[in-house]
């Protein structure tokens, strides 16, 4: 009976084209948007060279040292930070004007450099010349010879530095933050669980389905259809979760740190609030499918939002002006264990977290069992 | 006996949907259900089914009480309910097992009662189908496939015709009867009586939530004081036609409308040859001639002043 029942649950919940979309490719195209606005920067268009003018006079020809630093980060390869134009001061100075160049290098007692604007490129230039500075009176000779032995590291630290300040988005945020989406991304997901919950109580109510009114004239406990209708379900859920998981681990390359075993667990837990969540709600709201799917979207998205999936700062200001909401939050719950494995180093506020998830879980089951226990309808 | 419903009442809110209901089925007939819609039909069948709440009243099935737990009584029961109640993402096989494996768990027997029922509506050529690709008359065999296939004592069937195309409609009619031949109680709801007529060896006629007349359908239509109705068609009439047969004894009513006379006459034997001499002997010719005997519209009519048909 159970295998019997199980086999064909999970059957039927796979080929559900359009719970499957919600609970698995909507959270992956989701994950992808946010990784397209996340991060401008990834391996396939990584930091592009930077434009530069150099003033081609004799006093330039005179420092040959620079001229072989400066062809070393300009020469043509991977590591390339400057795209360097010789040229006359007259000239530089129409280009950078004209926006075709960030900058122009010229020595007249010493080195000079002429920007037009101050930004990540300007300040890389201007590191660079620094560099040259501090070193070439010590290192002169190993400039000379070997460039590379400066400069290779130099011209790897520049480009990773570019990389990690275009990074992260615009403000005072740092690259925690973008994690921090990623987190509210699962906690949704686990929540659209619920589309299955709903869908197992309906099946099984013979006031919301017609296969419902089939079930409860059946010789099978109605409770023992359901139970087994919602592990399928959990067992779908669950394989959705950590498909997502992968997808954000090895695809999207998203670091979730070292405690993966921990991530696992907050899963888990909360795809059993996330479809016990849905069941409840289905077996409560005894309506149309359509309007307990829109109370799930509608649910799930603002639990979302509350725990900072469309802005990151409403989690700051929920925990500083109403801390209770974020306690009654599964979102929020689930989001927050992600969280506090990356913020603390002890796990107090992780569990805190996965017993109230768990809590919860208890609470939803019990009272869609209440409702289901009754096996008569008033009205059909 | 296999059901016996005494004085059931059902009230939604004010509505009083079955109002001290009575109906008795005994093993081996084929009992007919008839009443318009919103008689109580659906209503009645779901309280025996103990799917409703009901306030008053008593259901016995196989000679004991039924319950929702009663899984012994429930076990040889299979229903065929008014709205076709199947998995979108289950095919027609799929359907039909998962069903079944809610009666039946031994697999290999179960196998083969499933094949047998697909046999059974003629669905061997959709086995694999999802429902979406079947007609409405496809859909209602599956429909049927899933509540029989455990071979239940007891059949009840909730109007299964309803927007099926009449090769279907004959298929399940037929099957029907097989079902009952090989030794299956069945229970019948319809508001055609065509079908009811057709298959049935006993009828309760519905109105209102109460059982208004029951019998069969020879017992039915004694009980109604007009007999046949009679249509001739004449082509030079005149009104004094009239004014003559409503004199005349055993007829009920007539009128004339678009070249025929269509005349009710009380029961009774030779009411044709009457009229036949009336015509003959005031040399009042006449063309085609219908005699059809009384239908149970006649006795709905009769017994509730209205149409049953709507
Ligand atoms: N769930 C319900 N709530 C309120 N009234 C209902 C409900 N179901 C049926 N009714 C009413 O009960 C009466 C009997 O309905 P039903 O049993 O469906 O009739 P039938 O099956 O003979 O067409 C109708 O008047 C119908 O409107
Ligand atoms: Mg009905």
């Amino acid at each position: 009976m159970f295998s019997h029942i199980f086999l064909y649950k999970l059957k039927s919940i796979v080929r559900d084209r359009n719970l499957m979309f919600w609970t698995l490719m909507f959270p992956i195209l989701l994950s992808v948007l946010f990784w397209m606005a996340f991060s401008n920067l990834t391996k396939g268009e990584a930091f592009r060279d930077i434009k530069i003018a150099v003033i081609n006079d004799a006093a330039y020809k005179e420092n040959a040292n620079f001229d072989k630093a400066l062809s070393y980060v300009s020469a043509d390869n991977k590591d390339r930070l400057f795209n360097v134009t010789y040229t006359t001061m007259d000239s530089a100075k129409k280009l950078l004007k004209d926006g075709q160049i960030e900058g122009y290098i010229y020595f007249n007692n010493g080195l000079n450099l002429t920007v037009k604007n101050s930004g990540i490129n300007e300040s890389i230039i201007k590191e660079f010349l620094d560099y040259y500075v501090q070193t070439s009176s010590t290192a002169s000779t190993i400039i000379t010879e070997n460039p590379s032995a400066i400069y290779g590291s130099l011209a790897k630290d520049l480009t990773q530095k570019v990389q990690y300040l275009k990074e992260v988005p615009a403000g005072n945020a740092n690259p925690d933050t973008v994690v921090a989406y990623f987190y509210t991304l699962i906690a949704m997901t686990c929540l659209y669980g619920s589309f299955w919950g709903q869908k197992e109580v309906s099946d099984i109510q013979a006031n919301q389905s017609y296969v419902g009114a089939r079930v409860n004239v059946a010789p099978t406990h109605k409770l023992k259809v359901f139970s087994i209708s919602m592990l399928a379900a959990i067992t779908v859920q669950l394989i959705e979760i950590f498909a997502l998981l992968l997808f954000l681990i090895f695809v999207l390359k998203i670091n979730f740190g070292s405690q993966i075993g921990y991530i696992v667990l907050t899963c888990f837990v909360g795809t059993l609030t996330g479809v016990t969540f849905g069941a409840l709600i289905s077996a409560i709201v005894t309506k149309k499918e359509g309007i307990k799917i829109a109370i799930i979207i509608g649910g799930s998205m603002i639990m979302s939002f509350l725990s900072g999936m469309m802005y990151a700062g409403i989690k700051t200001i929920i925990s500083r002006n109403l801390p209770a909401l974020s306690y009654i939050n599964p979102a929020n719950l689930i989001a927050d264990s992600f969280y506090s494995l990356y913020y603390y180093s002890g796990h107090e506020h992780y569990f805190i977290n996965t017993l109230l998830l768990c809590a919860f879980t208890l609470l939803f089951s019990f009272l869609t069992y209440i409702i289901l226990r009754r096996q008569k309808y008033a009205s059909i | 006996m296999v059901i016996k419903v005494e004085n059931l009442v059902k009230r939604y809110g004010d509505l009083i949907a079955l109002d001290h209901f009575n109906v008795e089925v005994q093993e081996g007939e084929i009992l007919g259900l008839l009443g318009p819609n919103g008689s109580g039909k659906t209503t009645a069948i779901n309280c025996i089914l103990s799917l409703l709440k009901y306030d008053k009243g008593s259901i016995e099935i196989f000679g004991r009480p039924m319950s929702p737990s009663a899984y012994d009584i429930k076990r040889n029961i299979g229903i065929i309910m008014q709205n076709v109640a199947v998995f979108e993402e289950l095919t027609v096989y799929e359907n039909i097992d998962y069903f079944c494996g809610l009666y039946v768990t031994d697999k290999s027997h179960r196998k083969m009662l499933v094949d047998e029922a697909i046999d059974f509506v003629g669905l061997n050529d959709f086995r694999k189908f999802y429902p979406k690709k079947l007609s409405g008359g496809l859909l209602r065999r599956l429909n049927i496939a899933c509540g029989i296939a455990h071979k239940p004592k007891l059949i009840i069937l909730d109007e299964p015709t309803v927007a099926v195309d009449p090769q279907s409609r004959n298929n399940i009619l037929e099957g029907i009867l097989k079902l009952n031949k090989d030794g299956s109680t069945v229970v019948y709801t319809s508001h055609y009586m065509e079908e009811v007529e057709h298959i049935c060896s006993r009828i309760v006629i519905m109105d209102k939530g109460k059982t208004i007349a029951s019998g069969t359908n020879d017992e039915l239509k004694s009980m109604i004081k007009s007999g046949e109705k009679i249509t001739i068609e004449i082509f030079n009439f005149n009104a004094k036609i009239l004014s003559d047969l409503k004199n005349m004894k055993n007829i009920v009513s007539c009128e004339f409308a678009d070249n025929h006379l269509i005349v009710k006459s009380m029961r009774g034997e030779n009411n044709l040859m009457v009229l036949l001499e009336y015509l003959k002997s005031n040399n009042i010719a006449f063309g085609k001639i219908y005699s059809e005997p009384p239908t149970l519209n006649d006795v709905f009519l009769e017994i509730t002043g209205k149409e049953l048909r709507d």
